[in-house]
């Protein structure tokens, strides 16, 4: 990382003044939109940004001064990540300057001709792809669902998700994107899911993880309990003295993927009564363990 | 597609400023029923607009100009790179 105050070109008295201005002289030389295709220019102005922005912030240049951070560390993303020229670069656009060679591509002659065909090969450019964010419910990913959304520009769009889609995943409809500025097909829809987090289901990988309470007399002599599947209740039976973290697994109520179907890992919490109960109190009071019983041995 | 309200935000305009900007027509959203819908492209330029003012010192007069130019340059990026693709096309066989 250089010093910023070189990279700006400025003294290290330089009052807050003389840095906005080497920065806007630096910027109007430098900013990728007006250097469309110079990547040495882009890499310079990313330096610049960060020297400005390091140094025009009264606070972070004192703490750079004083050595308190370097010049790394007020690095951050250059505010636009995208710039225009990267959208400009393609034809079909309500900004797009026609008249520009209007001139030399008159008559019949061989640029003409290249223009012509380059203007063709615009006409028949595709639609642009369309992306929109689609947030579902965590039972719908496991189980999958159709979804409609409701578009900003007006209409709606049906997306059938597919059972055990994954969050952050993106679903492509062909031919939903935008329509072609000239003749071409139109673009796709790209849809990201967004997975809502379920109240006690989670997923990892094609399993489903649980944590189910259950009462110290459950966990101690046993039981059935009602446990919740993606699919519906199932009676699972719990092992006499059971202890919080055990787990157990039910076969083939994961998720569905291509790779096959996950298991449910039930991982079981035992919980204390919380109201009172005092012929608990008194058993426990006198309760004598018949075995030498130490939670604590291995620590 | 991006809603007018989204864009303000990731703009980070007002609503003022927007109306102004669209009537100068440095930007062109799309307009679809009632509702404006911006590209990324339009959220692009809005970027560039706010360097040029508030970076480098462009007045609301210069920006039209720049602008233009601007535009007019990617025209003829184009257009030399689509001269450029024809010609290589039409070489004869040069090793390929």
């Amino acid at each position: 990382m250089n010093d910023p105050y070189e990279t700006l070109g400025v003294a290290k008295t330089a009052s807050a003044d003389d840095i906005r201005k080497a920065y806007r002289k630096l910027a109007k030389k430098l900013h990728p939109d007006l250097n469309p295709g110079d990547k040495q220019a882009e890499e310079r102005f990313k330096e610049v940004s960060v020297a400005n922005d390091l140094l025009s912030d009264p606070e972070k240049r004192r703490r750079f001064d004083a050595g308190e951070i370097d010049a790394s560390g007020a690095e951050k993303a250059p505010p636009n990540a995208r710039y225009y020229r990267d959208y400009a670069a393609q034809g079909g656009h309500p900004y797009e300057g026609h008249s520009a060679y209007g001139d030399f591509a008159q008559g019949d002659d061989l640029f003409a001709d290249l223009l012509r065909r380059s203007a063709e090969q615009a006409r028949r450019r595709p639609g642009a792809d369309l992306h929109y964010e689609l947030p579902i419910d965590f039972l719908d990913a496991v189980n999958g669902a159709d979804k409609t959304i409701t578009l900003p520009q007006g209409g709606t769009l049906n997306v059938t998700i597919p059972a055990g889609v994954e969050d952050g995943q993106t679903l492509r409809l062909r031919g939903k994107g935008a329509p072609s500025p000239g003749e071409g097909p139109p673009g796709d829809a790209l849809v990201q899911i967004a997975v809502r987090p379920h109240r006690y289901f989670t997923r990892e990988g094609a399993d489903i993880i649980l944590d189910l309470p259950i009462t110290v007399k459950e966990a101690a002599l046993g039981a059935e309990v009602r446990t919740p599947t993606t699919t519906g209740s199932v009676m699972l039976k719990i092992p006499k003295r059971s202890n919080t973290g055990d787990m157990l697994r039910l076969r083939g109520k994961g998720v569905k993927t291509r790779g096959g179907t996950g298991d449910e890992r039930v991982r079981l919490k035992v919980m204390m009564p919380t109201g009172a109960e005092p012929e608990l109190d008194a058993f426990l009071a006198d309760w004598k363990p018949a075995t030498d019983y130490d939670p604590r041995k291995g620590m | 597609m991006i809603t007018e309200r989204e864009f303000l935000e990731r703009a980070r305009l007002d609503r003022r400023t927007l109306s102004i900007w669209i009537e100068e027509e440095w930007l062109i959203p799309a307009q679809v029923a009632d509702e404006r819908a911006f590209t990324d492209m339009d959220l692009a330029r809005a970027n560039l607009i706010r360097d040029l003012r508030d970076n480098m010192g462009v007045n609301d007069e210069g920006l039209d100009v720049v602008l233009h130019l601007v535009d007019q340059m990617h025209a003829l990026r184009r257009a030399l790179a689509a001269a450029l693709e024809s010609a290589r096309d039409q070489r004869p066989s040069s090793g390929r």
